[in-house]
């Protein structure tokens, strides 16, 4: 493994740790996201890694070296910063330029490296200007350069899209990913967006109050979160309570659930994606097979956001979250219809332990 | 309406301009006269009291003292103050919020209870009437205008641009030297200019210090109106006036004064 963190923790003073006990490894050319709400310890974690915090115990090892000691400068990261931190005072090629003067690099070098750095992230017109001349997107393409050209061992971006518009978002964000896995750059994304994560990460950790809650592929933390709080985070979705049954079914109201791997004893926190959930009118769903839960409810609000329906139905077991592709011929249930919401087994998520939160 | 309001506004800055900014006009008329005693007009114009100025010997020392002073007090603030607004912006240290105001407190004391208390200490060590007793006197007064301005230009500097620079693989000394010192560069002319200035033009704590050996221009100019009423002191305050004019036009020139005090 290229990067590896062990039991990694970070206190200030008495308060409880920012992050504590947190350990993974990255292979050579990995893309890792930290996911988390904010104040959930992802950006000290990436701030340990590049140095700009001390670990208060713990290790953190590249290519098998321990660096945890090692001031930030030793250290050989790439960061780029959620306000791109650019030297104001210094014009686009002097920012990139400066890691390579600080490595000594040849001054012809130099040179050579700034300008295909800079053609890399599509801004070779620039480098004579100042920061402050460069739209948001653009400053964002040199806060890049700059932290590729010095060819780190590890890239760290930290909420590198959040100061971005929509459109630039998402074009950014397959930018980076293009650039990342052409130079098979091991690296740390930091967000607290989970489309942002999902959408270019290899492996995905999902933080929650300094602690690791679940680390998996994105396929992995939606389909089968560890934790209610990594399957609220990544998503919408559904919460009901029930009881275990002896036979591995749970009673929800007055129906019966199957789970794909049953079994329990006690309370149960049930949870399902809204547009997991088919909806059909009372009565044209058989009972529900091993594969299939079926419950019963009634429509009582709709709400159309153009490519969605959202219903929110009443069953006896709670309120649900149902959401349907639109079409241009559908015709909606209404508030008041009877309905039956049905589900696959699988699409069934079980909590036994957790049903306090 | 928004008309008459504007004209009205106009009207009120001309007249508080006027109001602040006569008396300073007014000196430079007066500083002509070729009367022998302040008048309002003149009854004639000559170039006399500067001549009489230049033959002035006391008052020539005085500022060549004032400015030897100055200079010295600037060159000791910055020196003081920099490495001070460093620690006291960059460095968490347990009580680092009760220094700083210990540090700036200073400019809270009317200069009379400061005089008189570094007097009554000075006296005990042979300091009053001397060179460096003015000096230190000075930079009780300077140093907390120089460090104001300078951890505001600090404490606003860009987020974590002295970060990247490390990341990069500048040590501390070099991310100090590379970004942070020319980030403030403007906070460092402003503190300069404002240490050179109150410096130059200070009274009460000069007047306790440099006793009567020690000739510091503002305590001659003092001691003069005392005694003589001639137009002599308004060539000594037209020339304060355009020395001081000069060094706001240097540093609005090298970075907008606007900027560099309020930054």
């Amino acid at each position: 493994m290229y990067l590896e963190v062990e039991s990694l923790e970070k206190r200030y003073g008495h308060f409880a740790p920012s992050v504590s006990d947190l350990s993974f490894s990255l292979g050579q050319g990995e893309l890792l996201g930290l996911l988390g709400p904010s104040g959930c310890g992802k950006t000290t974690t990436l701030r340990m890694i590049s140095g700009l915090v001390q670990a208060t115990s713990g290790k953190i090892k590249v290519g098998g070296q321990d660096v945890t000691r090692l001031p930030t400068y030793r250290r050989n990261m790439g960061v780029m910063f959620q306000s791109y931190a650019l030297f104001p005072h210094m014009t686009i090629a002097e920012n990139v330029a400066f890691g390579l003067q600080m490595r000594k690099a040849r001054h012809a070098d130099i040179a050579k490296r700034v300008e295909s750095a800079l053609a890399m992230v599509h801004l070779s017109g620039v480098a004579e200007r100042k920061p402050r001349e460069l739209s948001g997107g653009q400053q964002q393409r040199v806060a890049l350069a700059r932290a590729l050209v010095i060819e780190p061992d590890i890239l760290l971006l930290d909420e590198p899209l959040s100061n971005l518009d929509a459109k630039l978002r998402d074009n950014m964000r397959g930018e980076i990913r293009d650039i990342q896995q052409r130079l098979r750059m091991t690296t740390v994304f930091v967000t607290h967006d989970q489309t942002e994560a999902m959408a270019i990460c290899d492996r995905i950790i999902v933080m929650n109050r300094g602690k690791l809650e679940q680390i998996g592929t994105p396929h992995d933390i939606y389909e089968n979160p560890a934790t209610p709080m990594v399957a609220e985070f990544v998503g919408r979705i559904n919460r009901l309570e029930g009881q275990w049954r002896s036979d591995g079914a749970i009673a929800v109201g007055d129906s019966l659930l199957q789970v794909k791997d049953g079994g329990g004893t006690g309370r149960v926190l049930i949870m399902i994606r809204p547009h997991r959930i088919d909806l059909g009118a009372w009565g044209t769903a058989s009972a529900g097979s091993a594969e299939e839960n079926t419950i019963a409810g009634t429509i009582r609000h709709v709400t159309y956001v153009g490519d969605t329906f959202q219903y929110e139905v009443a069953t006896t077991g709670g309120l649900l979250q149902v959401e349907k592709a639109t079409s241009s011929m559908a015709d909606p249930f209404q508030p008041g219809d009877a309905v039956t919401l049905r589900w696959k087994t699988r699409d069934t998520l079980t909590f036994s332990t957790e049903i306090a939160g | 309406m928004p008309k008459i309001s504007r004209g009205f506004h106009a009207l009120c800055i001309a007249s508080i301009m006027t109001f602040l900014l006569a008396p300073v006009i007014l000196v430079f008329p007066i500083s002509f006269s070729a009367d022998a005693y302040v008048a309002w007009p003149p009854s004639a114009w000559s170039t006399r009291w500067y001549v009489a100025l230049l033959h002035n010997e006391e008052m020539v020392t005085a500022f060549r003292n004032s400015l030897i002073i100055a200079a010295c007090v600037t060159a000791i603030t910055l020196i003081v103050a920099m490495p001070a607004a460093v620690a006291l912006t960059r460095w968490n240290f347990l009580g680092r919020d009760a220094l700083t105001s210990l540090f700036t407190a200073p400019l809270l004391l009317p200069s009379i209870v400061l005089g008189l208390a570094i007097l009554v200490i000075f006296a005990g060590y042979g300091l009053v009437g001397s060179w460096p007793g003015v000096i230190i006197g000075h930079l009780v007064i300077t140093l907390p205008y120089a460090l104001r301005v300078l951890i505001t230009g600090l404490s606003t500097m860009p987020a974590f641009v002295e970060d990247a620079a490390g990341t990069l693989g500048a040590d501390p000394w070099r991310v100090f030297r590379r970004i942070t010192l020319p980030l403030m560069t403007p906070a460092l002319v402003a503190s300069a200019a404002l240490a050179f200035i109150v410096s130059f033009d200070e009274v009460v704590i000069s007047l306790f210090i440099a006793g009567t050996q020690l000739k510091l221009l503002p305590v001659s100019l003092y001691h003069y109106v005392e005694s003589w009423t001639d137009p002599l002191v308004a060539a000594v305050s037209a020339l304060l006036v355009l020395g001081t004019l000069g060094i706001v036009l240097i540093v609005e020139r090298a970075i907008g004064f606007g900027k560099a005090v309020s930054k």
